[in-house]
């Protein structure tokens, strides 16, 4: 299983601040798989069309998809995915 | 150039006011606010200055931007010697004190000598005097800021002061304006209280002068539609305040666990900026013209104050091992109303639970206060009092981390660079902060060159945090701009969603002076060079100041999503050197000083 955890604004589309996933493809399939859970909202702010959208900051056991292999990004038993929104603070 | 705002100079010993016109050349040069004041402070401080001592100076400084049309342009500097690093002080703070300043017709403020009797300055438009501040010497900034508006009879004016901290001489006292608003680092308030100077009252009731009105408010309209339609300046900082960082940077593996013994802390959403939101937070706060409004009006019990910023949370909870904000809470209340910096108060209290839980600090010492462990709430509120008042133990924590961890033989306990404790970042697990941290010209900071923005939050490109193979360039680009912004009076929070060519077309608009983009990062860069020759000129040795503690260096991140890693720095801060245009033992070339115009 995929222990998924939801941060800041994007917890207003999930109503939840974790969840587990079967997940056992790529990062893309996973956001799918959660689009259709939690609703157009949530699909809305993870994609673009078929791309992940630059609205959301997704880490894979903290490392950023954007140097993992985005989307495409493999995902294994065992792995913390984290979604945020695009934030910032200093 | 008068229309732009006086030079108010000050001598506390003899009493003697002047009034002193703005250069126009240095003002192109060094901008304004950090830059024109640093100048300053290089040209009248000579090498070796006590920075407790009358010769030191104290310099308030506006931007050119500082309380007029521009988005967050209330910001002002306090420059000085630092008493906590040797080095430059450049300390930045919001609120109003600064606008109104600006309203009172002047530019900056700079204070002489020491006053024979506790005094704070009060400046009504053209009328300025020096008064007696007996009766509020000792209370803390919030007593402090009533009791003076009543003295000066209006309200409405605005007050800058110290609290109990810097009376005392604390090395981590902060300045404190509007009550909670901090110019916080590297202890210019103990710099304050030297100089028996309680607080600056200002009143003004001109509007600032703006050269190009249309150009100001067509700049405006292209900069607000900028920030109300990114994500962090619309949506991130006004719902959550800065504390919305807790979560991220704790699931990448940097966020520094019992002083920075660990980079990963499991409870840490139960001190998220989402948990302050939904539990603690009462309203938002602006600072003067701020369409952002990150800051947090607060409640805990029966007490209503503000904060904390993600610094904060981190400084006293995870850093202290503390989980619940409630506590933390508090702590940030008493650094405001003492008048201590939120980072290093928390991080050397961190330090003083290491030494104690090793057994260098004796329970003998405590005076019955509570035990100095990790996880112990009672204790960051007890011990940030004892520090604000300097009494006790407290004595010894109010020299800051450094020197407290020397005084028990154990130096390498202290997390600071510079002499100066480190924020909220892991540069472990996040390369360029590092890099940043090592060669900040004040010590251990972020705001210095905020690379969290591209190696976390992608902002504006998303750059790897654990490569390092452009971070030197980045770095020295964060720098400069920073330093330019800093120089302006506006917000660096600004910067999520404006560009130097913004910056410059503000300062354009509001001097007429001819500022593009480029020649606003060259600013910045002529700015980090005399900020970097005063250290040299301090007896600053790049070798032993150019570093970070070794524990970052040599102690692999032991737990969670970064284990295993220390900083790159060694690799990193030759190629530094060398985008700097300085050569291999850090120092700035002949080169570099002409074409910047500074030899």
């Amino acid at each position: 299983m995929i222990k998924v955890l939801f941060f800041a604004t994007i917890r207003d589309y999930t109503r939840e601040k974790e969840t587990v996933a079967e997940g056992s493809g790529t990062v893309g399939d996973l956001l799918l798989e959660l689009s259709d859970r939690y609703g157009g909202e949530f699909r809305d702010e993870a994609f673009d069309g078929d791309t992940i959208s630059d609205r959301v900051i997704v880490l894979v056991n903290g490392r950023h998809i954007a140097h993992t292999g985005g989307g495409e990004t493999r995902l294994s038993e065992g792995d913390t995915v984290a979604v945020f929104p695009i934030i910032g603070g200093g | 150039m008068d229309k732009f705002g006086k030079v108010l100079r000050v001598n506390l010993t003899t009493g003697t006011i002047g009034i002193e016109s703005l250069c126009e050349k240095t003002m192109k040069e060094f901008i304004g606010g950090r830059g024109y004041a640093t100048k300053v402070l290089y040209d009248e401080v000579p090498a070796g200055t006590d920075p407790l001592s009358p010769q030191n100076k104290l310099i308030f400084a506006n931007g050119p931007l500082t309380g007029k049309g521009a988005p967050s342009a209330g910001r002002y500097m306090v420059v000085t010697k630092s008493p906590l690093t040797g080095c430059i002080a450049s300390s930045n703070s919001g609120g109003f004190w600064g606008a109104e300043l600006a309203r009172a017709g002047w530019f900056m403020v700079i204070l002489e000598g020491k006053a024979p009797k506790p005094t704070y300055l009060w400046i009504n438009d053209d009328k300025v005097e020096l008064r007696n501040a007996d009766a509020v010497w000792g209370k803390d900034s919030h007593a402090s800021t009533d009791a003076l508006l009543d003295d000066v009879g209006d309200s409405k004016a605005k007050v800058t002061c110290i609290g109990p901290a810097g009376e005392r001489l604390s090395k981590l006292a902060a300045i404190m304006n509007d009550k909670n608003r901090a110019a916080g680092r590297s202890g210019v308030g103990a710099v304050m209280g030297s100089k028996n100077l309680k607080a600056v009252v200002v009143k003004g009731s001109a509007r600032p002068y703006v050269e190009n009105q249309d150009e100001m408010k067509a700049v405006l309209a292209g900069a607000m539609e900028k920030l109300k339609t990114n994500p962090v300046t619309s949506q991130g900082l006004p719902t959550y305040g800065t504390a919305v960082l807790v979560n991220i940077i704790n699931q990448l593996g940097g966020y520094p666990k019992n002083n920075w013994q660990g980079a990963y802390f499991p409870e840490a959403d139960t001190q998220s900026g989402e948990t302050l939101a939904k539990d603690f937070l009462t309203k938002r706060y602006s600072c003067f013209g701020c369409p952002i409004g990150c800051g947090r009006v607060t409640r805990v019990g029966d007490r209503e104050g503000e904060g904390p910023e993600y610094e904060t949370i981190f400084a006293f909870g995870v850093c202290c091992g503390v989980e619940r904000l409630e506590p933390i809470i508090e702590a940030n209340y008493l650094c405001n109303e003492y008048g201590l910096d939120t980072i290093s108060a928390g991080v050397t209290i961190a330090a003083a639970m290491e030494l104690y839980e090793k057994g260098f600090i004796r329970k003998e010492e405590l005076e019955g206060g509570p035990e100095l462990r990790f996880g112990n709430e009672e204790a960051i509120t007890y011990w940030t009092k004892k520090m604000g008042l300097v009494e006790g133990l407290g004595r010894k924590l109010a020299e800051g981390s450094y020197r407290l961890c020397e005084m028990y033989g154990h130096p390498e306990f202290s997390m600071t660079v510079k002499k100066q404790e480190m924020p909220a970042y892991d540069g472990r697990a996040i390369q360029g902060i590092g890099l940043n941290y090592a060669t900040s010209n004040r010590g251990g900071c972020h705001v210095r060159g905020y690379t969290i923005s591209p190696e976390v939050l992608g902002l504006p490109e998303k750059l790897d945090p654990v490569d390092i193979s452009t971070k030197p360039t980045w770095v020295m680009i964060f720098q400069n701009l920073t330093a330019a912004i800093d120089a302006s009076g506006m917000c660096l929070f600004t910067s999520f969603a404006l560009g130097a060519d913004d910056y410059a077309a503000f300062l354009k608009a509001a001097t007429g002076l001819d500022f593009d983009g480029a020649a606003v990062l060259q600013a910045g860069d002529r700015i980090w060079n005399i900020e970097r020759m005063f250290n040299l000129r301090e007896g600053l040795d790049p070798t032993n100041a150019d570093t970070l503690p070794d524990r970052l260096l040599k102690e692999p991140i032991p737990d969670g999503p970064s284990k295993g890693m220390v900083s790159r720095l060694p690799e990193m801060l030759p190629e530094y050197y060398k985008a700097r245009g300085w050569d291999v033992k850090g120092l700035p070339t002949d080169t570099k000083l002409r074409e910047l115009a500074l030899k």
